[in-house]
């Protein structure tokens, strides 16, 4: 359709464009998209440092706002009129890379490898092996945040503690069972796995397997229980917000992005940490959780591709991280800007780094999100229809493993 | 050079025409003769160190060679029509020549000709296409530029209708095409019977301050429905006012002890399947009522008096008076637009959309493999399937359901509501 009425304007105006097409363009025009309006003023100055750090160049660029949750099906709607330079979320990472989105980078690789931590390096890599992405945050996981007046650290370790805590005292701990996001928390802490198989597409899935250690029906019969508890509620980011504001919840699982109200809410007493253990099938076990990661990446159909990686580059480079954590409190991958004091004593950055160890990067195919949330709705309402645990995990395996083309 | 002539008269514009048609078929010859395969050269880049930039080769993409396949195949049918037409013998104005035809008694053809140029290019060609889409294999795995789609014949609608199959698609479709129609007739009616009620007890004779009544519902009316349905949704939803005064007053408690909600936490009103259909008929009632009403309102004024006073002198009551003229009177005013409204329904997106979105997540294994939800309409799910899960395929077939379903209630409501005898019944 872009080709056709591209047609009839040039028609329109064809003796005009003859005369500018020929024209030598001085500058080189770029296009990059940023996750957040907030981040527009961070690479405003990104783009006057990078402009100032190559004055022999002469670059036009403009920056556009696109969430980073769902930025692949933008892109990949129409990837050829789609921005240079674009931040995404890791999990977008697989549709990118099945749409062809992604330009490898195949200038300073090993650069961007040794600059950034491993996990996030990891995240950025395709299954061939080639990095398709510029690392620039590391801190897009969850983790556990508590109110340090209701709940003891020694309370915040094991899960039992912290729901009979808030029992007590009549507050909620928050959990979002019903987002698939965060359900593989207690999967894999319970040794079972999901994970995208080697065709890059379809899911591999453990959890209705009989012979694992601990078993799929056993997860599910302590989520059945965690979920009645009279400390548990399940909250969405809206809702624990919410809570954490009248007060209800005292301790809950959310991310950085909910790092600032929870320690405004709280004061003093806002207090985060790794997730907790769990007590599945007579053992405590550590619940895991995918790490996050917002990553930049070049458009494979740019045409100034090697101007749009130097650019991302500039982006992800220790100075643009830094830049960003003071402006945006966001945490940084590259090794050197982590390990700055001021980033270490960030409470919500210092739980990612806890969690680390227990955290996998997401690599996921696209059946698994709405499947796993159908089963954390059914833990969440309470199992109605009796249905056969077993039953209830073998439906839902079927869902993540499913052909994609379904 | 002289131009042919039949029967001796000059037929410039014909033969125009028919070379204009035939030199757009020769541009879109180049796709056309890809159309069997929709493509075949998968994208293939190599990076050039030197001058920095990816080099393509010349790629084929499907969804272009099926775009302009569908328009050189249009252009070769007129091409051919209009043939067939030069070349038949055939009657022509005996006064008028050429090109003067059209601005003569043929004047009406030339002032179409831009609306008509309008509705093929941004209604016929996209509708033929998305409805091509069906046939191929076009989702998340086969996006173009980068991969190629190809044709599938009855696949995807297999996956539809095929029951024995293990097909997530199959299990929900039906629940999906039911609960539209439960929707779109409970949600039509209830706001036309609400409406009248409403119009009627606001002109009751006893009724006071009737403008300030119908003032009330115009602003109602007024508030745009998208904001009304966020706020609604914000209300009811799990953190909202209405689940934090019920917990305060106990409610919330009761409902649990009696099991009508899963958790002592919320009344799940917007999340539950078996909560969240009636609350958002209820609040679909809400807002749709004052629209309803002012309809209704216009049309109880204009029922002539004399039938209604002659009724009473006869000795009818109110109720027989209802039965017997006012509400006849009503159904057959309002009958196409009650049919109309009902079509509205089936594609009532803004209402399930604002309600549900990022709020409602089913139970049911299989409508969440295949991407829909219990409150989902036909018309929701396939936004989902396109937009969430890039899955036009199957989206196109949903949409060739849903006109299937919207144009067969079409013909058989207004076959029965328009039908002779009952248009003569009030005049």
């Amino acid at each position: 359709m872009k080709r056709f009425w591209a047609l009839i304007l040039c028609l329109i105006t064809l003796s005009g464009c003859r005369a500018n097409t020929v024209e030598e363009h001085a500058s080189t025009p770029l296009r990059v998209w940023v996750g957040d309006n907030a981040d527009v003023a961070w690479m405003e100055q990104v783009v006057r440092d990078f402009s100032a750090a190559n004055p022999d160049r002469n670059y036009d660029i403009q920056i556009g706002v696109q969430n980073e949750g769902d930025v692949a099906k933008v892109i990949l709607a129409d990837v050829e009129s789609a921005a240079d330079v674009f931040t995404f979320a890791d999990d977008q990472m697989n549709s990118l890379l099945i749409g062809g989105a992604l330009m490898p980078i195949v200038e300073g690789a090993e650069a961007v490898r040794n600059a950034n931590t491993p996990e996030s390096v990891e995240a950025a890599t395709g299954p061939d092996g080639q990095l398709y992405a510029y690392p620039a945050t590391a801190d897009n996981g969850y983790f556990m945040f508590y109110n340090s007046a209701y709940i003891t650290p020694g309370d915040a370790s094991t899960l039992e503690s912290l729901l009979d805590r808030a029992a007590e005292n009549g507050r909620k701990v928050a959990f979002p069972m019903s987002n698939a996001w965060y359900l593989y928390s207690f999967f894999r802490g319970a040794g079972l796995e999901m994970r995208l198989s080697a065709d890059g597409v379809t899911n591999l899935c453990t959890w209705n397997a009989a012979d694992t250690p601990i078993t799929g029906v056993q997860v599910l019969s302590s989520l059945l229980e965690i979920a009645a508890h009279p400390g548990f509620v399940e909250a969405d980011s809206d809702a624990f917000v919410a809570g954490l504001k009248d007060g209800s919840i005292v301790a809950g699982v959310s991310g950085t992005w909910n790092a600032s109200v929870a320690a405004q809410v709280w004061g003093d007493s806002y207090a985060a940490a790794k997730l907790p253990t769990y007590r599945v099938d007579g053992q405590n076990v550590q619940m895991a959780s995918f790490s996050g990661f917002k990553l930049v990446g070049v458009n494979a159909y740019s045409d100034h591709a090697g101007d749009a990686m130097d650019l991302a580059a500039f982006m992800t480079a220790y100075e643009a991280q830094v830049d960003r954590f003071t402006m945006r409190r966001q945490g940084p991958s590259n090794v050197a800007a982590l390990a700055a004091p001021e980033v270490q004593s960030e409470p919500a950055i210092a739980a990612i780094v806890a969690q680390a160890p227990y955290a996998d990067v997401q690599r996921v195919g696209s059946k698994y999100w709405d499947a796993a949330a159908a089963l954390g709705k059914i833990i969440v309402n309470g199992n109605p229809g009796g249905t056969d645990l077993q039953t209830l995990l073998d439906n839902c395996v079927a869902g993540i493993t499913a052909p994609a083309d379904q | 050079m002289r131009l042919p002539r039949t029967k001796g008269r000059v037929r410039w514009g014909g033969w125009l025409l028919l070379i204009a048609e035939i030199a757009g078929f020769l541009l879109c010859w180049p796709y056309l003769r890809k159309l069997p395969t929709l493509g075949t050269v998968q994208a293939q880049r190599i990076w050039d160190p030197v001058a920095r930039k990816n080099v393509w080769n010349d790629y084929d993409n499907s969804f272009l060679i099926l775009l302009f396949g569908v328009v050189g195949l249009l252009l070769l049918g007129m091409a051919l029509f209009q043939l067939w037409r030069l070349l038949r013998p055939g009657r022509i104005h005996p006064s008028v020549r050429g090109l003067e035809r059209w601005l003569g008694p043929d004047f009406h053809r030339t002032l179409l000709f831009l609306p008509v140029l309008g509705v093929v290019v941004v209604m016929i060609i996209p509708l033929i296409t998305m409805i091509l889409i069906a046939f191929t294999n076009y989702d998340r795995n086969h996006l173009v530029p980068t991969n190629l789609f190809t044709w599938v014949g009855l696949d995807n609608f297999r996956l539809l209708t095929d029951l024995t199959a293990s097909s997530a698609f199959a299990h929900a479709f039906p629940r999906v095409l039911g609960w539209t129609l439960v929707w779109a007739v409970t949600a039509t009616l209830s706001c036309y019977i609400g409406g009248i009620l409403m119009a009627m007890l606001i002109n009751h004779r006893r009724t006071v301050c009737k403008p300030f009544w119908r003032t009330c519902f115009m602003i109602a009316m007024a508030v745009p429905q998208f904001v009304s349905l966020l706020l609604v949704r914000n209300l009811f939803a799990d953190v909202g006012i209405i689940n934090t005064l019920c917990k305060q007053w106990g409610v919330t408690d009761w409902l649990y002890s009696i099991g009508a909600i899963p958790t002592a936490n919320v009344i799940p009103f917007l999340t539950h399947p078996t909560w969240a259909r009636p609350m958002i008929l209820l609040i679909n009632f809400w807002v749709g009522v004052p629209y309803q009403m002012l309809i209704a309102t216009g049309i109880l004024l204009n029922i002539p008096h004399e039938l209604t006073e002659a009724a009473r002198i006869d000795g009818a009551n109110s109720w027989q008076v209802f039965r017997s003229i006012t509400m006849p009177y009503l159904l057959h005013i309002t009958g196409p637009s009650l049919v109309s409204g009902m079509v509205t329904n089936i594609n009532n997106f803004n209402v399930i959309w604002l309600l549900s979105r990022d709020v409602y997540v089913t139970t049911d294994q299989l409508m969440a493999q295949a991407g829909a939800t219990e409150v989902d309409l036909l018309v929701t799910w396939l936004y989902r399937l396109t937009q969430d899960q890039s899955n036009y395929k199957m989206a196109s077939v949903i949409g060739i359901l849903v006109f299937a379903v919207c144009s067969l209630l079409t013909l058989v409501a207004f076959g029965r509501l328009t039908g002779r005898g009952r248009e003569e019944a009030f005049h």
